[in-house]
């Protein structure tokens, strides 16, 4: 099959979007299909060979965040002859409701469309604002998919639409074999807490782990706190303060293979979330990798966890509980081995290779049996100006100056 | 000021016309859309009914004879529906083909996972016939669509509901408030 995926995000940019673009087209390629990329970047010459440039994107501040904003000539007639030189049976956009190449592809692609949103609830003010005014493309899409039960809800609400859920898949072999961090060996260099995120982030939950650690150490004089992650260390210094100092160990934002080996590593990895987190693909790489995951009850961790199965919840913001969970865990080396042991089965459902092949059945059911691939519409599909004034004008002519 | 007028009428009747012309390229890319779904899902039910009554009649050892019986009396009716409700009709196939003995020994492999594959892939072309079928009802029921009885001798497009059990093969909670009750 040969399959055109289109990220709305910068590529070289770190980002969920472009790891999930990133890692289904290796595994779809490794399946033996042709998959090609379209996707802005900062550089264009940080891309791999396969993709194509599709411009730069221009942020937008948005409601207290950045969102991306893609459009005018240049991207469309790029976004034109990369639908008219691949010949694909299926094309793939991502987050196609914000204003970016992916509903740039909406507007001008004929034939099928694959979506799939990933926004849950940080975006869905945007969406709401932007979603109904770009529903007459959205039309175009055949087969929709949303990477959590977060994301379709957002898809029901502001665009009216339905959606098959297909999470976000994780490369599980290459967390659960590998080298694990020098001096932090599981089981052997003294018990170890990891954490992983934006450690600056109260939501992400550090307080109330730095508070249950208290009582760890009381109970366990050698447990260290590995901090994994972006965030400002002097402030991280103050929270911590003196009587912790000498348990906390910050190692920075890790790279791609020094994070597999960090969750290798650690004795326990918790999660303190207090909220947010539509899906907890952190979640599914520490149970890759083998660690016992102490969580909050958070509804996308339960499900990851298997409502307690694969991993112990405790309540969210609670100090004392996460405490008493960690204390429990660290004391209990059977129940660690059980769930170190359990963890790379419990991923197993989200590795790439499954999801790949659930995502290519959906490809499958949207091409129509006689095979027609998908083109470029001609120049008066495009935006905003209605057909009704179709004449015979190539598309830069719209833009300008009359 | 009459020049003015007709001018600002002019203009208004411009951007309707456009709007018009507009709205009439997206009902007809949507009802291309809708029997573009129709086709798939068809060709995956009509799949999903040969593959039964193949089971049906090659493997009624494996089945036992009394539910082999069975099968092929509600893949036939799948495939040909007496009394023209096919939803009824693909609803006791669907049935029938959950109660299976999940140890279907002396069946060919190929059969089996052709088997779930079609019973997932009718799940998903079902959802996505829907969800055309929703875009379609939608800009229909638009009130300048309706004044303007666009599209309007043409049949509403029908939902097709079937218990398809999408949650399972689609790999989670069905709608908001299942995943609520969990």
């Amino acid at each position: 099959m040969r399959i055109g995926l289109v990220c709305p995000y910068q590529w070289d940019v770190p980002g969920g979007v472009q790891y999930h673009v990133r890692d289904l087209a290796e595994t779809l390629r490794g399946m033996g299909h042709h998959v090609e990329i379209l996707t802005p970047a900062v550089r264009e010459e940080s891309l791999p060979p396969d993709a194509t440039f599709a411009g730069r994107t221009v942020p937008v501040p948005y409601n207290g965040s950045m969102a991306s904003m893609q459009f005018g000539p240049v991207s469309a007639a790029r976004v034109r002859r990369w639908l008219r030189e691949g010949n694909f049976d299926v094309v793939h956009v991502h987050e196609p409701a914000s204003p970016s190449v992916s509903l740039l592809v909406c507007m001008i692609a004929k034939g099928p469309i694959v979506a799939t949103f990933h926004a849950a609830t940080t975006r869905s003010k945007w969406l709401a604002a932007v979603g109904p005014m770009a529903r007459p493309w959205l039309e175009r899409i055949s087969g929709r998919i949303a990477v959590s039960d977060f994301a379709r809800r957002v898809q029901v609400e502001h665009l009216d639409g339905d959606a098959v859920i297909i999470p976000n898949g994780v490369h599980v072999e290459a967390f659960t074999h590998g080298p694990s961090l020098p001096g932090f060996a599981r089981g052997r260099d003294g018990p170890t807490i990891g954490f992983l995120g934006r450690y600056d982030e109260p939501r992400k939950g550090l307080p109330v782990l730095l508070e249950a650690m208290r009582t760890v150490v009381r109970q366990h004089p050698g447990a260290r706190l590995l901090i994994a992650g972006r965030g400002d260390a002097a402030d991280l210094r103050e929270l911590v303060g003196d009587d912790l100092r000498p348990h906390v160990t910050l190692l920075g934002e890790l790279s791609e293979p020094d994070k597999a080996a960090f969750l290798r590593s650690v004795d326990v990895y918790c999660a303190p979330n207090l909220l947010g987190e539509s899906f907890g693909v952190v979640l599914i790489e520490a149970l890759a990798a083998g660690a016992p995951i102490v969580a909050s009850d958070l509804d996308a961790f339960a499900r990851v966890l298997e409502d307690g199965a694969a991993g112990v919840l405790v309540r969210r913001g609670d100090p004392g509980a996460l405490g008493r969970a960690l204390c429990a865990l660290l004391a209990d080396p059977d129940r660690r081995a059980e769930l170190s042991e359990g963890g790379p089965r419990a991923a197993a459902a989200y590795d790439w290779a499954v999801l790949a092949r659930r995502i290519l059945a959906v490809y499958e059911t949207v091409v129509p049996p006689d095979g027609t691939v998908v083109t470029a519409g001609e120049d008066d599909d495009f935006p905003a100006v209605p057909p009704a004034r179709r004449q015979a004008r190539t598309s830069p002519r719209r833009w300008a100056p009359r | 000021m009459p020049d003015a007028w007709m001018l600002l009428a002019g203009a208004v009747l411009l951007l309707l016309l456009a709007w018009v012309a507009w709205t009439l390229v997206r009902l007809s890319r949507l009802e291309a859309r809708v029997a573009r779904a129709w086709t798939v899902l068809d060709t995956q039910l009509q799949r999903r009914a040969g593959l039964a009554e193949e089971l049906a009649r090659h493997y009624p050892g494996a089945l036992g004879d009394q539910r082999a019986g069975a099968l092929a009396a509600v893949a036939a009716a799948a495939r040909a529906p007496a009394d023209g409700d096919r939803e009824v009709a693909e609803n006791a196939l669907g049935r029938e083909l959950r109660d299976l003995p999940s140890d279907l020994s002396g069946v060919p492999v190929a059969l089996q996972t052709d088997l779930a594959g079609t019973t997932t892939r009718v799940g998903l072309a079902r959802r996505f016939y829907n969800d055309a079928v929703r875009d379609t009802r939608a800009l229909r029921r638009q009130r300048l669509p309706r004044l303007l009885r666009l599209h309007a001798r043409r049949p509403l497009p029908r939902y097709f509901d079937i218990d398809d059990r999408l949650e399972q093969v689609a790999g989670a909670g069905r709608a908001g408030h299942r995943s609520a009750v969990r």
